[in-house]
């Protein structure tokens, strides 16, 4: 479904991420995992058009996206929750699911799905999103991704600034998603989460992929047990 | 005090208010400041004086100057603006303001150098009518019966209409925006186009209680920033707000005190809102 390529991406003069490849298949669940700086977000952000990539090829349904913008990206079906999440702050809960859904097309039963999975949001339906706890604003982008019916969700660390008990209930819902078909690629350097999702696992280091595999083979890795898992 | 001064105050306040609004919506759009705003309004406002003159009617006249003023807010956001939105936060405020400056100097010039003596006046009804035992002239009605009418509409399309709500949607936050799929571009041409709209309009109605004059587009500029920065950048209805306020303040110290010392009071106004609550009457508070 999503096909990465030689992905090169930088700031300016300075490539921050070199010749990264990665497939995604349909149903699949897949980690980026790597420690802050690593490259994660940027080629994150690259395929999801908000940042101009220096090379490579970035194929999603059959269709070559890199060098589109984002919201062209996003219509076909590519959502993507980044870590600071970008909600509309001064907008009650609905409208930020509302718009969602794309402003042109109400969806009535996706929201019903969306509360279903989040019945905090329900809740807090009129509230400003800029007054939520970060755990409901994670909640918030997660749930307003959702509203496009996405083919594809991607999330950028859904556990920053989440204390461990969000956290937890964030990739529960996560997994609750994936049971329903999802295909899921999310970085997160909050490995062991990250790993018991996902099917398969890409571990970057200085903006290149240095190792791939399954999760158990990667929790079974003893460079990802001392660099990750905490594991002596 | 006599009551016509606070009832002048509004009318002119609806004024400003008219004048305000697309220049706050277009800075909320990532933080573009169209300083050729009131030298938009003047050319809707002087090519409706030049049709009159043509032997036009009032109407189409008047309907002409909203479309004129609509495509030159549509001319510069499909030219001169697209470097400006290349840059993001601080620098493209910066640049809009040199490039709109610019621009304002442009349009001014060159309708002073053409048409100095040139303004619109449109007589509306005549004489006055009394309301609530106050006497006030029948262009003044008119005028703030259209104003009313038209930011009512741009509030109800904001607030009720998925459009509105995607013009809303790139006012809280860009890249959130283009992550659920509204194209950031074209929202910024259709508020382009409204805010020459809503400036057009504002030349229509304000020649109806005085006139438009070729060389006014500078003061009508610094007014709307004065009245979009107590209003809150971004805010529609802080813009309506801000220009009450502002109208009445300006009515009552004129009144009081001597027309010589208003720009300075409306100056002291938006210095004191900036120090109270730099976000403004309406603005978002981050």
């Amino acid at each position: 479904m999503l096909e990465v390529e030689g992905l090169d991406v930088g700031y300016g003069p300075s490539t921050v991420v070199h010749g990264v490849s990665f497939t995604v298949a349909e149903g699949e669940a897949v980690a980026i995992i790597g420690s802050n700086g690593a490259g994660k977000t940027t080629t994150l952000r690259a395929i999801a058009g908000l940042l101009q990539a220096g090379a490579g090829r970035v194929n999603f349904d059959g269709h070559d996206i890199l060098g589109e913008a984002a919201h062209v990206v996003s219509r076909r079906g590519l959502a993507y929750v980044p870590a600071e999440r970008h909600l509309f702050g001064g907008m009650p809960v609905h409208e930020n699911l509302a718009l969602g859904a794309h402003p042109d097309k109400p969806d009535p039963d996706r929201l019903r799905q969306v509360y279903d999975l989040f019945p905090r949001l329900e809740e807090r339906r009129n509230q400003t999103a800029r007054t939520m706890s970060g755990g409901e604003q994670q909640m918030l982008a997660v749930g307003r991704a959702l509203m496009s019916r996405p083919r594809l969700l991607i999330l950028d660390e859904p556990t920053t600034g989440l204390a461990p008990k969000l956290a937890s209930e964030a990739y529960a819902a996560l997994s609750t998603l994936r049971g329903e078909g999802l295909t899921v690629l999310v970085a997160e350097q909050q490995v062991p989460l990250a790993l018991d999702l996902a099917d398969r696992g890409y571990v970057i280091e200085d903006g290149r992929v240095e190792l791939d595999g399954t999760s158990e083979q990667l929790r079974g890795n003893p460079d990802v047990q001392r660099a990750y898992l905490g594991i002596a | 005090m006599n009551p016509a001064v606070i009832f002048d105050g509004v009318v002119d306040g609806l004024q400003l208010g008219l004048l305000a609004v697309g220049l706050t919506l277009l800075y909320g759009l990532g933080g573009i400041l169209n300083l050729a705003h009131g030298q938009i309004a003047v050319l809707g406002g002087i090519t409706a004086a030049l049709l009159l003159d043509a032997g036009w009617g009032a109407l189409p006249a008047a309907a002409m100057a909203v479309v004129a003023a609509t495509a030159a807010g549509l001319v510069l956001d499909q030219t001169i603006m697209r470097p400006v939105y290349r840059e993001r936060g601080e620098d493209r405020i910066l640049l809009s303001l040199l490039v709109t400056l610019g621009v304002g100097f442009v349009i001014d010039g060159l309708l002073v150098w053409r048409y100095p003596s040139e303004a619109l006046t449109l007589r509306v009804g005549s004489g006055s009518v009394e309301v609530l035992g106050i006497t006030m002239r029948v262009g003044s009605l008119y005028a703030s019966a259209i104003t009313i009418v038209a930011i009512g509409l741009v509030i109800g399309f904001l607030r009720a209409t998925r459009a509105g709500r995607a013009v809303r949607s790139v006012i809280e936050d860009e890249v959130g925006a283009e992550l659920v799929g509204v194209n950031p571009s074209a929202v910024r041409t259709l508020i382009f186009g409204l805010s020459g709209a809503l400036a057009g309009l504002f030349a229509v109605t304000q020649s109806m209680t005085s006139p438009v004059t070729s060389s006014s587009g500078v003061s009508y500029t610094i007014l709307a920033l004065i009245v979009t920065v107590v209003g809150g950048l971004g805010s529609a209805t802080g813009a309506l707000l801000a220009g009450l306020i502002l109208g009445i303040v300006n009515a009552i110290s004129a009144a009081e005190i001597g027309s010589y010392i208003t720009s300075i009071i409306l100056l002291a106004a938006a210095a004191l809102t900036i120090l109270v609550r730099p976000s403004g009457l309406l603005g978002r508070t981050e």
